[in-house]
């Protein structure tokens, strides 16, 4: 067992504060995901959990064992790089067992574990190279090959895949979804790739400068945004803030005042008429909005880009106050730059944000 | 580019080059001929004054034989070695464990330390002189290979370990990140990880200081009296005779004296290898 625990994790680097207080529960076996923007903190708080840096302050401990001070190699966690860190001089055969022979493990174990990884990673031909005669791809594969062969109870991740192209990410990605089906083992994934978190994760951390910002599973971040900076980073392309005034109205629903004049009704039980305020934000999702004007409310506004991805076509709307918005349509829409469009609202969808940026309601289509 | 390859140079440089370029590499070795040629001279040609000129004859055989003969050469080289290779060795060594240490650990006063290191190389060594030899002669050390050792291991660490800290901070950091979540011990770290890669920075660094040690004739003369210790740079003096200087013995014996450096140059250069850390990281 290896859940793994935060409790009030800081880290500060030359006055600077870089972790702020994380507190957090990774279950064991579970495949968690850091995301967040450059500088968010996220591959420091994933050194800290592996003791590459020192906690300043607040406590871990993996599976029920305190290890805030302890040594990085006692810690029963491997590590994939970044930049793979490969032993250049050695061959990708003594690259894999090389933590295995240094810990002092027979070489008929070492041979065993090396050749089962090997299968799995299908690096059986190139186990005699050096690391410069292997494609980035390989080099990846290697560095996954010698984590595993120490069969660790919690694998760390940091940003594995941002130095592969595109077609190899997305197969890397599956192939790490499989392994971790086979291992069981706790897995902590670093990636600033949205698209990675989603499809990987069953739990995305979301951080911000520090802090984290939401803890959830993929679809709940994406339907249920705690505030506006979860709301505009999961999501792509992202959700369209727009600035409102809300007013309540009877039986649990309120209007809001969409940019144009025109007014919205939302349905908000459970929200305390006195959260409704001038100066609010709207938040809805491209694909939510329709550009066929089909919608609870309708927005008039004019096209000033038109994004033909084959499957969709995105455009970009100015409105009337100056805002803009994305509208995700059919791929077989015919918007052009300088046309007017009427576009759909749907009401179940749309999220509201307070002056603080918190949602006060989300529009989770599911429920 | 810079510079500009010659076959892309304008004509008349393209024409001038072929000529040029054996004038200047003869100024440039001029020097080294003529000991090479003073080093075959008959000692007729010294005492007649030719000391320029084309040899009179070969005696080049004779010369070399006397060198031999009629000085402890043999000694005094192998007492060049006796102080040289422990140097290198001495100074390297320590130089590995401390760059390494410099490099890799955070520690307070790390930086004052270092500092230390590289403020030593701006001494400069002859104010030292009274003072080492005072030591070396309270230490029971004067006149001896091992006092000649120890003071050359303490003065060229300082460089080596500027040197050796500087290429290892140059090294992927995270190798050793890498290591030491795979539960390898620092030592081990040190010696399978950091070590193998730093073998182009030992080679150039031994042949380095093994020039230099090897030419050191300041301390060979400050340090030694006799015969016993004397390595071959003071030692060629001897060849001088009482009254006559023999400079054809001397540029014979130096000559011999040179080559160990150059021999060694050619045994460590298939270790200078450019991008032996390639493939370690992405990009």
């Amino acid at each position: 067992m290896a859940e793994i625990c935060l409790r009030g994790v800081r880290k500060v680097f030359g006055g600077v504060s870089v972790i702020k207080g994380v507190d957090l529960t990774i279950a064991d076996g579970a495949f968690c995901v850091f995301v967040g923007p450059s500088g968010c903190g996220k591959s420091t708080l994933l050194r800290l959990i592996a003791g590459l840096e020192d906690i300043n302050d607040g406590s871990l401990s993996i599976g029920g064992a305190d290890m805030t001070r302890v040594d990085p190699s006692d810690r029963g966690v491997a590590m994939v790089f970044q930049s793979y860190a490969l032993y250049p001089h050695m061959t990708v055969r003594d690259n894999i067992g090389f933590g295995l022979k240094m810990t002092g493990h027979p070489a008929s174990l070492i041979e065993e574990r090396t050749r089962n990884a090997a299968r799995m990673l299908r690096l059986d031909p190139l186990l005699d190279r050096k690391p410069a005669q292997l494609s980035g791809g390989q080099r990846q594969r290697v560095a996954i090959g010698r984590a595993i062969v120490r069969e660790p109870e919690v694998f760390l991740f940091d940003e594995p895949l941002s130095n592969l192209d595109a077609a190899l990410r997305v197969q890397m990605r599956t192939e790490l979804l499989a392994l971790h089906q086979d291992l069981k083992a706790t897995m902590i994934y670093v990636t600033h790739d949205q698209v990675e978190a989603m499809t990987m994760a069953d739990t995305i951390v979301v951080l911000s400068a520090g802090c984290v910002e939401q803890i959830g599973a993929p679809l709940d971040l994406y339907h249920r945004p705690r505030n506006l900076f979860v709301a505009g980073f999961i999501g792509s392309p992202t959700m369209n803030i727009l600035p409102v005034t809300a007013a309540s109205a009877d039986d649990g629903r309120v209007v809001v005042t969409l940019p144009g004049g025109v007014a919205l009704t939302l349905r908000a039980p459970d929200v305390p008429r006195a959260s409704f305020d001038t100066g609010m934000r709207l938040g809805i999702r491209p694909e939510h909005l329709s550009a066929t004007g089909m919608g609870d409310a309708t927005l008039t506004g004019r096209v000033r880009l038109t994004e033909h991805l084959g499957s969709e076509t995105l455009i970009v709307v100015t409105l009337p106050d100056g805002a803009e918005a994305t509208v995700k349509a059919d791929g077989l829409a015919q918007a052009r730059p300088g046309d007017t469009l009427a576009i759909g609202v749907n009401a179940a969808a749309c999220h509201l944000f307070d002056r603080d940026g918190l949602a006060i309601l989300n529009g989770d289509l599911r429920s | 580019m810079f510079p500009t390859p010659i076959q892309k140079a304008p004509p008349w440089v393209r024409m001038a080059y072929p000529l040029l370029l054996p004038i200047a590499l003869i100024v440039w070795l001029l020097p080294l001929i003529g000991v090479a040629v003073t080093s075959v001279r008959p000692v007729a040609d010294l005492a007649a004054g030719n000391y320029f000129g084309l040899p009179s004859g070969f005696a080049g055989v004779e010369n070399y034989t006397a060198v031999f003969r009629d000085s402890p050469i043999g000694l005094y080289i192998l007492n060049s070695f006796k102080v040289t290779v422990p140097t290198v060795i001495g100074a390297v060594a320590l130089s590995c464990l401390s760059g390494f240490a410099l490099a890799v650990y955070r520690f307070r006063g790390g930086t004052v330390l270092f500092f230390l290191f590289v403020a030593g190389n701006f001494i400069p060594f002859q104010i030292l002189m009274v003072p080492v030899r005072d030591l070396t002669l309270s230490m029971g050390l004067y006149d001896t290979v091992t006092g000649l050792v120890l003071f050359h291991v303490a003065f060229q660490t300082g460089f080596c370990t500027l040197f050796m800290r500087n290429f290892i901070v140059g090294l992927p950091f995270a190798l050793i990140e890498a290591a030491r979540v795979e539960g390898v011990s620092e030592w081990r770290i040190f010696r399978f990880v950091v070590l193998p890669l730093m073998r182009p920075a030992i080679a150039a660094l031994s042949v380095l200081i093994f020039t230099f040690v090897w030419n050191d004739y300041f301390w060979a003369t400050v340090l030694v009296q006799g015969q016993q210790a004397m390595p071959v740079t003071a030692g060629l003096y001897s060849l001088n005779g009482q009254w006559v200087a023999a400079w054809h013995l001397v540029s014979a014996g130096s000559l011999v004296a040179a080559l160990p450096p150059v021999a060694m140059f050619f045994l460590m250069q298939r270790h200078f290898i450019a991008g032996l850390t390639l493939g370690a990281t992405k990009g």
